[in-house]
């Protein structure tokens, strides 16, 4: 029996002839019993993934981060959450959808000077979604902006991130949740060191008015 | 992993993206799985990974190898999200995190699980089967309506496989 043959036969047993133990191949044989070593990712992942490269239009990467279906789904509940929607709701102007799939996004009085549109329409696995935005400064070091979509409930969803830190433009983000129960848009500015819940720095907003079928 | 398909990936081909994922999804996922413990968030954590590979692709250099760059990634991507998902649990008064437990085998979890997606099926299958279920030679034989002798040969065969591709794992 060749050395190789006897670490094999090791690897399938645990016990060798000679009663020596082999230390390295005792924990891979603990790897491979474990259920994370056999565990299968899940359809949505690759769907997510080619849905949100698909809607890249421009040669090369881009920004594009999703959370994915049951991933993304934030309960407004929780925390301030329900202040920021009723704040959202009550007290902000909302800016309509100028038809063909394009939405007006406003900066709030966080960033007054933002401006810009959303475009978005359906992909196979949920609706892709484009920022296009300026004045919106670069998100600082340790912090980044998150997409939302927002159902008249107060429940969000996160769409994706994205910095403006220079090589992240056109933003393309992506909702697995249908954008006529989720309607309004969001951009938040979150902390690299805070939870995956929305923070109350609301930057820009839009709505849509009209979903047309997918 | 095809040179040419690494270089269409450096260059951002969406193909060469799934064929990367095709190979490489499964590591990751297991990877993220044994960081955070939870599907959605190994779901979420993997996702991300390629996305973020796909972004940094310019960077790959397509002469060296591709796994320890996407390892680097998922392994970040993974701990990022298991420290933020920490946060929200512990109390606003307390930020400590703690560090995943399944940490300190992540690499070998990685490796192993990379071997095993390159295993013939029918290899694979016994070793899951002997290994994660537990089953001796005579039950999988039962189970697969096969020969005993051809589970062992099987079974002998991938063992073998296994160790000449884990042999950098078991020598680190």
């Amino acid at each position: 029996m060749t050395t190789e043959d006897s670490r094999a036969q090791y690897m399938a047993s645990g016990a060798s002839e000679g009663g020596e133990s082999h230390e390295r191949l005792d924990l891979i044989r603990d790897v491979l019993s474990t259920d994370s070593t056999w565990a299968e990712p899940p359809p949505q992942v690759a769907d997510g993934l080619l849905a949100a490269l698909a809607v890249e239009a421009v040669p090369g990467p881009a920004v594009i981060q999703q959370r994915s279906g049951r991933w993304a789904l934030v309960l407004a509940g929780a925390g301030g959450l329900v202040a920021i929607a009723a704040l959202v709701l009550g007290t902000m102007n909302v800016i309509e959808d100028e038809g063909d799939n394009v939405v007006a996004m406003s900066g709030t009085e966080l960033e007054a000077a933002a401006l810009g549109e959303a475009e978005f329409g359906p992909n196979e696995a949920g609706w892709w979604i484009r920022l296009d935005v300026t004045g919106l400064p670069p998100a600082p070091e340790g912090s980044y902006y998150e997409g939302w979509v927002w159902s008249d409930d107060g429940e969000g969803v996160s769409i994706g991130t994205f910095h403006l830190r220079g090589e992240d433009t056109p933003i393309v983000l992506w909702s697995g949740v249908p954008l006529a129960d989720y309607p309004s848009i969001w951009v938040t500015l979150e902390s690299e060191d805070d939870g995956p819940e929305a923070s109350e720095l609301i930057v820009m907003k839009g709505r849509i008015s009209q979903i047309p079928e997918a | 992993m095809d040179r040419e398909v690494l270089e269409r990936f450096r260059l951002g081909d969406e193909a060469a993206v799934k064929a990367v994922y095709d190979r490489f999804g499964g590591p990751v996922f297991a990877l993220s799985m044994s960081i955070l413990g939870e599907h959605g968030l190994a779901a979420d954590a993997t996702q991300q990974t390629f996305i973020k590979a796909w972004r940094a692709a310019s960077t790959y250099d397509a002469g060296r190898s591709f796994a320890p760059w996407i390892y680097a990634i998922a392994r970040r991507t993974a701990i990022d999200l298991y420290r933020k998902r920490a946060r929200v649990i512990v109390s606003e008064d307390v930020d400590v995190v703690s560090f995943p437990i399944g940490l300190e085998t992540v690499w070998e979890v990685f490796e192993v699980r990379s071997a095993l997606d390159r295993l013939p099926d029918e290899e694979r299958q016994v070793i899951k089967m002997s290994h994660f279920d537990g089953l001796t030679h005579v039950e999988i034989a039962e189970r697969l309506d096969i020969p005993v002798g051809t589970v062992k040969s099987r079974s002998h065969r991938a063992h073998q496989r296994l160790i000449e591709m884990l042999k950098h794992v078991e020598e680190a």
